[in-house]
């Protein structure tokens, strides 16, 4: 440490530190114009000169670049050197008068105008760029000439590739004298870049060092070695200095490890189409985008802050088309023939938000061959943005996209539904772009020795849905098919479950136990509470003043200890405060960081470590809710920090240990339906070593099943199902109970209570968890004569007759179908998302056992998604006839003696045609059983179609909001057998989640009754929306409410709603709120 | 609540409700500048209510 | 005590205004800083004692985010 004199005061440096940096420290200003905190000093300006008297005379230094010694007295401020400086300044302002930086100095130091003759140049000579050039490693620019002629130049003024084009000159330029075009246009042989943002599509650039996006776990950011200058000239290593825990090594290499694993699941995903080969389309021009830049665009975080622009004026658009189908369902211009399944849904979508953000007046079309939304909710969002939102819907597949000559604007031309030509114009389009397997993966695929499809995705089998064709290998997500989010959460689940299936032996044989500290007991303890503040680097304490902030605190009431942390989260830091908790004996803590949601578990640990209750701990936000939001009113936020942990002092001493109570789990299952979903979910529960009891009303397994004959793969159902029987019926954890029906269930998570009859009798089941596969069955049709002729089926009867070979069939010459038989139509407003394949199918079928049949299939929107289109194309190809319909003027039909008489209007012709054929099959709609009772004794809810309703539409597709409940199968929605077997897989890994574990723990912060003072009026139990409070029927208080607290989720809504005040929320009881509220202005 | 609170002389722009995302990170932004201008709006009337700490919760 | 600031006292839900206040934060948006936030597991857990207790203890609104 060397001590001098600075202004009067005494203040210490570090040896080696220039007067500058100390002065810095010590909050004392000295201007300057070439010094920068990453460049070694060149004292080039001069304005930082200060007055140094060494003990004998008085002389001038720059303050930059001189280093302290001891005993040194500085003045930063005399009136000399204020002189001086006011001189350089004139000078300067001479040379530059029209730069900003030197007009404010000249302002400060009152200069109008210089003495000398005015010139304006923009250069000050600072030496930054040269200087940093040089840090680069590129030494491209220097300092050329001398005296008057000095200048900032390539050597001998010429162009060279030694330039690298970086732009860090132009960054560090104070004056704006470099410039980005400069540097391409004198400097550089190379072509200056912007690093394009691959999250925001290229919308946005990005630094060399980046987080690569908000959600990226683990939120570190990486180095970019393509673009970062380090590994280009070996020189910067800027960011190395600068990182203050010396997390950066940039001789980090990629490593080879190796693992030994049982088990593989591959979840690589896909990549976005690029059209740019599809030059019709025009994708060039700037207004027409991608949907994946159009959802950047909609993103409140996104490039545009969620306004909607187009991209050649950034004008609102008015008028917008997207086109459906680029880069699917295209065998002529991409090869990929398959449908990307996603897009119109993802094109609603987008419509419907533009016109949320830009209002009614925005025009949204969507040009599409076939509107498909076959997924749970999506035809009810079509009906709702057709109608209420006002989205048009163009049945059109828009062939070339031309620039309109002297505007922005784009025009269409396209064939409207009877054959005229149109056009349009618009301002932005928007190309729906489909899913594909980039070379890549087809390469790591050709490399495991896996299967691929004809669309180069995974292959699979419909009975094992998430198996390669390479055993022990898994595969989830789109690289096994175009498919959407809850799709694809329910692969991975089911890939976990198929997974943990071969390698449930060795569960738990690789686990570590962790070292229980036993807690100490605080009660009767005086509050002892410790307060740690946390720079987080620079991102708290390069807003708040964090050392006023701690200063504070320790003036609090019970505060015994405080400091602050560079990164509280760190892992020496933990340890560090779990070691002072045990020696300063604190029995409450508070944290003031970042925020509780992502970060309260941790030091919850750290609390757990050193022996304490973990809720003997409050974390207050002052990172994302201030030093994050105010960074640039520093006062404010440090003020607004001060209240903020004053409010956390004073709930904290308030806070008592809570207990989580244990619960033991029941590790046995009940699955509801022996159907194929039931069957699949049972067996693999029973294979990952779970006692599964399957329960089945009816007197056989196999449930819609039975009644299929080929899968859309061509496999046979009859065979897969027997095969998949006796399976579960020989497996020896799994336990039958066929017609059986359920009486009651009582319990909760890890431990329901079932009552059953089972052949009459009444069977009593313990369970932890239950999964319900009830399944679903056909709508019996009541329209197109069906029941008035043996010639009219559905389609399950058509499959029955297939298997069983129906001598029938080989009379048939014509046949037809019916697609949308009660489904999408008002009162039943959903897809049954399975028939347009199954009829296709069926065709197919007819086609193959007599080719000069003529079979017609009558349908709304085909919805083949994914690689079912394959079948759609080889129908046509095969000579089957599609003929479009629509749901205001429905087919009609005539039973006559000969044969079945339909008459539909013809989409092409506009006129009504009649067709006459031997058999007709009507794709009924699936209905759901809508089994009430049932969904009441698990209290699960279910939609007004009868269908469950999952705990989260996207994430949470094969579980309820009630613990320990789960769902799979039809019962959810339609689907067919492979993702009915997919979803029974994600059901069972959620629930092994829950019965692989001994015990669970209710949280602490739950509600609890004090029944002294309950009134014992009800209404807890009624406003509880997780049926957590009930009447205590024995005991002293029986009569009163209390509540159970493995099914309170501590939301407090009973405790507000309580008259009594006999119902308190643990962690955040009423009177901890209160001192938060009367702690929140200075205690007066 | 708002009625009470201008029964008891408090104008009710001092109480605000809203429900917003947890993504709607935009929203919440808005919401609490809107909140706080219509709060700054009303600073013309005397400040304080009631300047008297509370004994117990 | 010479704050001219108007102090805002806000009870946010754990799960939704608390996330978009944190969101907020990462994005690095910016807004007054007047407002005090107290951590609520969710907005049935508000009581109007609370906000008649804020308002008597001297906040100048009160502000309830769900």
């Amino acid at each position: 440490m060397i001590t001098f004199k600075l202004n009067g005061q005494t203040v210490q440096g570090e040896e080696g530190q220039y007067i500058i940096q100390v002065a810095e420290n010590h909050g004392v200003y000295i201007p300057t114009l070439c010094a920068h905190k990453t460049l070694e000093p060149a004292g080039m300006c001069r304005l930082c000169t200060v007055e140094l008297f060494d003990g004998r005379r008085t002389k001038f230094v720059t303050a930059c670049n001189y280093p302290i010694w001891e005993g040194m007295e500085v003045q930063t401020d005399t009136e000399t050197v204020h002189e001086g400086r006011k001189l350089i300044v004139e000078m300067l302002m001479a040379r530059c008068a029209d730069v900003p930086v030197i007009r404010e100095l000249a302002e400060k130091y009152g200069i109008e105008k210089p003495r000398f003759e005015q010139e304006h140049e923009t250069c000050i000579l600072c030496g930054l760029c040269t200087r940093i050039c040089e840090r680069m490693g590129n030494n491209a620019i220097t300092l050329t000439d001398r005296g008057l002629d000095l200048k900032v130049d390539t050597p001998f003024h010429v162009q060279t590739d030694i330039c690298q084009a970086c732009g860090a000159c132009a960054f560090m330029c104070p004056t704006g004298h470099i410039t980005l075009d400069k540097i391409n246009e004198l400097i550089t042989a190379n072509k200056p870049q912007i690093i394009k943002s691959e999250y925001d599509v290229g919308l946005r650039g990005r630094k060399p060092i980046y987080v690569p996006y908000p959600q990226a776990v683990p939120n570190t950011p990486v180095i970019d070695r393509d673009v970062c200058m380090h590994f280009k000239t070996g020189g910067c290593q800027i960011c190395s200095d600068i990182c203050p825990v010396n997390a950066i090594d940039h001789s980090m290499e990629d490593e080879t490890i190796e693992l030994e694993v049982g088990s593989v699941i591959l979840a690589p995903g896909f990549e976005p189409f690029d059209p740019s080969s599809l030059d019709f389309y025009n994708y060039d021009h700037p207004n027409v985008i991608t949907s994946m830049e159009m959802e950047r665009m909609l993103s409140a975080s996104g490039p545009t802050g969620g306004h909607l622009i187009r991209l050649s004026d950034h004008q609102e658009p008015k008028k917008i088309a997207w086109l459906q189908c680029v880069g699917s369902r295209d065998m002529n211009r991409c090869n990929n023939a398959y449908c990307s399944s996603v897009c119109c849904m993802y094109a609603i979508k987008e419509a419907v938000i533009a016109k949320e953000h830009a209002g009614d007046a925005l025009d949204c079309s969507i040009f599409y061959m076939d509107m498909r939304t076959p997924g749970k909710d999506f035809e009810k969002f079509y009906e709702s943005a057709r109608n209420n939102s006002g989205v048009n819907f163009v049945r059109s597949r828009v062939h070339t996209i031309n620039p309109v000559a002297g505007s922005d604007e784009l025009e269409l031309r396209y064939v409207s539904d009877n054959g005229e030509i149109l056009t349009d114009q618009f301002d932005l389009v928007v190309l729906s772009i489909g899913l594909q397997i980039p070379p890549e993966l087809v390469e790591m695929s050709r490399n495991l020795g896996i299967e691929l499809s004809p669309g180069n995705f995974c292959e699979t089998n419909t009975f094992t849905p998430v198996a390669t064709s390479r055993e022990g290998i898994f595969a989830c997500g789109a690289f096994q098919g175009p498919k959407d989010i809850p799709q694809s959460v329910i692969d991975s689940s089911a890939a976990a479950s198929a997974a943990a299936e071969i390698l449930s032996d060795s569960r738990n044989t690789r686990t570590k136990e962790k070292e229980i500290v036993p807690e100490r007991n605080v009660g009767g303890e005086r509050p002892r509470i410790g307060v740690f503040v946390c720079r987080c680097g620079i991102n708290i304490a390069g807003v708040v003043d964090v050392p006023a902030v701690v200063e504070y605190a320790s003036t609090l009431p019970f505060v015994e200890y405080v400091d602050d942390n560079l990164f509280s989260c760190s892992q020496d830091t933990q340890e560090n405060m779990a070691a002072i908790i045990e020696e300063k004996g604190l029995n409450r803590i508070v944290v003031a960081a970042c925020t509780p949601k992502t970060h309260e578990p941790l030091f919850q640990e750290t609390l757990t470590d050193a022996g304490l209750n973990k809720y003997l701990f409050e974390m207050t936000n002052i990172r994302n809710q201030d030093s994050w939001v105010h960074k640039n009113n520093p006062a404010l936020a440090t003020e607004k920090a001060r209240d903020l942990v004053r409010m956390a002092v004073a709930k904290v001493a308030r806070m008592e240990p809570l207990k989580e109570s244990e619960l033991s789990v029941n590790p046995a299952a009940m699955v509801v339906g022996g159907g194929i979903s039931g069957m699949a979910a049972a067996k693999s529960l029973a294979d990952q070593g779970i006692e599964t009891h399957l329960v089945e009303q009816t007197d056989h397994l196999g449930g819609q099943a039975v009644n299929l004959y080929h899968t859309a793969k061509g496999e046979s159902v009859a065979e897969n199902l027997e095969n998949l029987i006796s399976q579960v019926k020989s497996h020896d954890k799994i336990k039958l109970h066929l017609n059986t029906q359920i009486q009651n269930v009582d319990g909760f998570v890890g431990n329901f209570k079932t009552i059953m009859l089972e052949n009459d009798q009444e069977v009593e089941l313990e369970h932890g968890a239950a999964v319900l596969a009830t399944g679903a069955s056909p709508y019996e049709p009541a329209e197109y004569a069906y029941g008035q002729d043996q010639r009219i089926l559905t389609s399950l009867e058509l499959d029955r007759k297939f298997q069983k070979e129906d001598p029938g069939l080989e009379k048939i010459n014509s046949a037809a179908f019916i697609q949308c038989v009660g489904s999408r139509e008002p009162g039943r407003m959903y897809c049954s998302r399975v028939c347009c394949t199954h009829s296709i199918e069926n065709a197919i079928e007819l086609k193959k056992r007599n080719p000069e049949m003529n079979v017609y299939i009558l349908y709304r929107d085909i919805r083949t998604y994914g690689e079912k289109e394959y079948l759609y194309k080889q129908a046509r190809q095969q000579g089957v006839i599609f003929i479009r319909y629509s749901l205001e003027d429905k087919p009609s039909v005539e039973v006559k003696d000969d044969s079945i008489a339909i008459t539909v209007t013809d989409h092409i012709l506009n006129r009504p045609v009649e067709l006459n054929v031997d058999l007709l099959t009507l794709a009924t709609a699936i209905i759901p059983c809508k089994d009430e009772e049932l969904a009441n004794f698990f209290k699960v809810p279910m939609n007004e179609d009868g269908f469950f309703i999952e705990r989260h539409a996207k994430l949470g597709p094969a579980e309820f909001a009630t613990d320990g409940v789960f769902l799979c199968g039809m019962a959810h929605y339609p689907k067919p057998i492979d993702e009915s077997i997919a979803q029974a897989k994600a059901a069972v890994a959620r629930a092994i989640t829950l019965l692989s574990r001994q015990y669970i723990y209710s949280s602490g912060t739950i509600a609890e009754v004090d029944p002294v003072n309950c009134a014992a009026c009800g209404v807890c139990v009624a406003v509880c929306p997780y049926s957590a409070p009930s009447f205590a029927e024995e005991g002293r208080f029986a009569g009163k409410a209390q509540i159970n607290p493995a099914l309170c989720k501590g939301c407090g809504l009973c405790v507000a709603s309580c008259r009594s005040g006999a119902i308190h929320l643990k962690g955040f009881d009423t009177d901890q709120i209160m001192y938060q509220i009367f702690e929140m202005d200075e205690a007066i | 609540m708002k009625n009470l609170l201008e029964h008891m002389g408090v104008e009710p722009e001092r109480l605000h409700f809203s429900w917003i995302s947890s993504a709607e990170s935009t929203k919440f932004v808005d919401v609490a500048t809107k909140v706080t201008e219509s709060v700054k709006s009303l600073e013309s009337k005397e400040k304080k209510f009631v300047k008297t700490k509370p004994k117990v919760a | 005590m010479a704050d001219k600031e108007p102090k805002i006292l806000s009870f946010l839900c754990n799960w939704c205004s608390y996330g978009a206040a944190d969101l907020a934060g990462v994005s690095r948006m910016e807004y007054p800083s007047n407002i005090r936030v107290i951590r609520i597991p969710c907005t049935g857990r508000m009581s109007p004692k609370f906000i008649l207790a804020a308002l008597r203890q001297g906040a100048d609104a009160v502000w309830v985010s769900g």
